[in-house]
């Protein structure tokens, strides 16, 4: 039973072209697995550094993962998630954590990446421009008040909030 | 600063011309109508003229990649745009955001107003809150005149002979295009030209996407979503290996660097995380 609704659930993933759910991703850290998305919730397990899981669902501050058995919440920023494709770009050597990238084995080479026809700089050179398309895509404007009503539905509300200071992002290159 | 001694080097030629013979074939109106022009290229677009050129912008990228025919879908993006938009310093723009159908997975801002998602890049969103951080970078970098100040460095070449915010009939010149006609105003063709010429596929400087991140991210969080929702979509977009022209990685830092920039700032934010808004992003993005 189980298994046919997994089966149905990675039919309809591939049907609709793209990874859904069931990313594999490591811990960069060593993590505490919680049984609910709060840090004084019960720990279940702590998962040290690289250890592999199976992300459920990524919502909000906390994840909800598989892992050693178990479900349960790990922080957002606790997991790193592998290029779903072998070969790596040459860009990556750069990356912080590039150091940590050698080691994994991501399993799903996958449907999602392979094949994608995009926007090449030849698309771009050959545009003719396309006002009506502009027009119609203006038409679909809203105005605030229509916006805001939009946000009541979800229950969103303003709240105030500075910009984040520029300082502590260049604070480590510099010293 | 160097435009203005420009300029003033220029004013020096031409009184000077009368006493120097060597001079004496240049013509002084000339001459200062180059000055003119220089002086032009650098100064403030007003609000019409910036959204003029985004508008020749966009209609030059819906060239490239068709609008997505989904009118509700339209409508949603619009929606949740104009929300957050309304929670910047420009929410007089008049905002306009636009899904193009096409598979790379990349969003574009223009001057004025104007930003546009691929569909590649929205069906690979979980939910509202992630819309809201794609979306929420796109309105920083419109709030903050990225691109419009990539335009005015120059290295796009003279905006000033591309003057005047009336819309007209214009004959396109350019190659594979000659004879069309379209109703557009002089900043709007220099819009075109720009995507044309390529300027959606180079980068900005990269501590200027580090700020539409992380001004995008509050943003979001001002109007009420989960401030973790942009984190969601590095999180999916480190997954994704691109090799796409057109894709955001061609022209981004990639997701890990961005990951671990917004780690020193996102944790502060936690208190709003909570609204990621799911089953309407699903039930509108199919």
């Amino acid at each position: 039973m189980r298994f046919r609704t997994v089966f149905i659930a990675a039919i309809l993933a591939l049907g609709a072209g793209f990874a859904a759910a069931q990313e594999q991703a490591f811990t960069n850290r060593s993590t505490e697995l919680k049984d609910k998305a709060t840090a004084d919730a019960r720990t279940l397990a702590t998962l040290p550094e690289n250890t592999g899981v199976k992300v459920l669902q990524r919502s909000g501050a906390w994840t909800r993962v598989e892992a050693t058995g178990q479900s349960g919440f790990v922080r957002a920023f606790h997991l790193r998630f592998p290029a779903s494709v072998e070969a790596s770009s040459g860009s990556s050597g750069g990356s912080l954590l590039g150091g940590l990238f050698g080691q994994s084995k991501p399993k799903q080479a996958t449907m999602a990446t392979t094949g994608i026809r995009g926007l090449s700089a030849e698309d771009f050179k050959n545009a003719n421009p396309d006002t009506a398309a502009l027009a119609r895509m203006q038409s679909y404007r809203v105005d605030n008040a229509s916006a805001e009503r939009f946000a009541r539905e979800a229950k969103l509300a303003s709240v105030s909030i500075n910009y984040l200071m520029e300082e502590a992002t260049s604070s480590r290159g510099r010293r | 600063m160097r435009i203005s001694l420009l300029v003033a080097t220029l004013a020096f030629a031409v009184s000077a011309q009368a006493q120097i013979p060597g001079l004496r074939g240049l013509d002084p109106g000339k001459l200062l109508d180059f000055g003119k022009k220089v002086t032009e290229a650098s100064k403030e677009f007003s609000q019409e003229e910036e959204i003029q050129l985004g508008n020749g912008l966009a209609a030059g990228l819906l060239g490239a990649a068709p609008l997505h025919k989904n009118e509700q879908l339209q409508r949603y993006v619009n929606r949740v745009g104009r929300w957050i938009a309304a929670h910047s310093e420009r929410a007089d723009l008049p905002w306009s955001f636009g899904v193009i159908e096409n598979e790379t997975i990349n969003a574009f801002a223009m001057p004025g107003g104007t930003v546009m998602i691929s569909f590649g890049l929205l069906k690979r969103l979980q939910s509202e809150s992630e819309l809201a951080g794609v979306l929420g970078h796109e309105i920083a970098h419109v709030v903050q005149k990225h691109q419009l100040k990539a335009i005015q460095s120059g290295a796009w070449g003279d905006v000033a002979t591309a003057v005047g915010t009336e819309v007209v009939d214009q004959r396109l010149a350019r190659t594979g295009a000659a004879g069309q006609v379209v109703r557009m105003s002089g900043l709007g063709q220099k819009g075109v030209e720009l995507l044309t010429n390529g300027f959606l596929l180079k980068p900005l400087d990269r501590s200027l996407e580090y700020e539409a991140d992380r001004m995008g991210i509050v943003l979001a969080a001002r109007a009420g979503y989960d401030p973790y929702g942009f984190v969601g979509v590095l999180q999916m977009l480190a997954q994704v290996k691109e090799t796409d022209e057109g894709g955001i990685l061609a022209t981004h830092p990639s997701a890990a660097e961005r990951i671990a920039e917004l780690e020193k700032f996102v944790p502060a934010l936690e208190k709003y995380a909570g609204q990621t808004v799911e089953a309407r992003f699903r039930n509108t993005v199919k």
